[in-house]
């Protein structure tokens, strides 16, 4: 695999967190179901896997930047596992809707699992990390900007949703309002 | 308010990783993860009725 196969494969990695982080906004706003305060945090290291598929788009790719991805899926298939066990018992109804059969934290354990393997195979390529030579385009060309840009826009758009959820205090266990749209309403 | 602030500033890390230096991208990003996993330390106070 050369650096420019890593950088396309890295600009696809950008997307399928931007798909997953539109994804929980489209559950959110079409179900009218406000994410948990650990759905929130799987939410963020969703948006924290993204941030090596960036370097290494901008610097070319190293194992540093993928071991940074590595490390955010670690912390967020802990952080749904629980949530798993949380509602794991016969008789619990789980926490929110269920997604083909699978609730949201359980997809979110299986998509950290699956970015664990795939980081893992993609490390196995070692002819990415030497320099080939080729004419690189700056910044991974116009595929790779509007992925970064994209997946940064979704991030932000959340800064402004959990604010509206959670106002200023500690988020609510089991949210059913937006705190500051409340007294609007 | 803590998950406001960690998404803000995931989306700084993620401009400075595409527009700063690289040290600094790496250094906002191993503070990030150590407010997350904070975070998740703080909030995951239920026991687990489980057996293993």
């Amino acid at each position: 695999m050369t650096q420019r196969h890593a950088i396309t494969l890295n600009a696809l990695s950008l997307y399928a967190v931007a798909l997953v982080l539109a994804a929980a906004f489209a559950a959110q706003f079409s179900l009218h179901e406000l994410p948990c305060p650990l759905c929130l945090l799987q939410r963020i290291l969703f948006a924290t896997l993204a941030i090596g598929p960036i370097l290494n788009i901008r610097f070319g790719p190293r194992s540093s930047h993928y071991a940074i991805s590595l490390l955010s899926a670690v912390a967020g298939a802990v952080a749904s596992t629980r949530q798993v066990l949380l509602h794991i018992l016969p008789g619990d109804a789980g926490y929110g809707s269920a997604l083909l059969g699978y609730h949201y934290y359980s997809w979110a354990l299986i998509g950290f699992v699956a970015a664990i393997v795939l980081l893992a195979a993609i490390l196995l390529f070692d002819r990415q990390f030497a320099d080939d030579g080729a004419a690189l385009p700056t910044d991974g060309g116009a595929f790779a900007q509007v992925a970064v840009w994209l997946v940064i826009a979704l991030t932000v758009a959340n800064v402004t949703t959990t604010l509206l959820e959670c106002g200023f205090g500690a988020c609510a266990d089991n949210p059913v309002v937006y705190e500051l749209l409340k007294h609007a309403s | 308010m803590e998950f406001t602030l960690l998404f803000l500033a995931t989306a700084v890390v993620m401009l400075a990783a595409w527009r700063g230096p690289r040290p600094l991208a790496l250094g906002l990003f191993a503070a990030v993860l150590i407010a997350c996993v904070a975070t998740y330390l703080h909030h995951a106070t239920d026991a687990l009725k489980l057996s293993f």
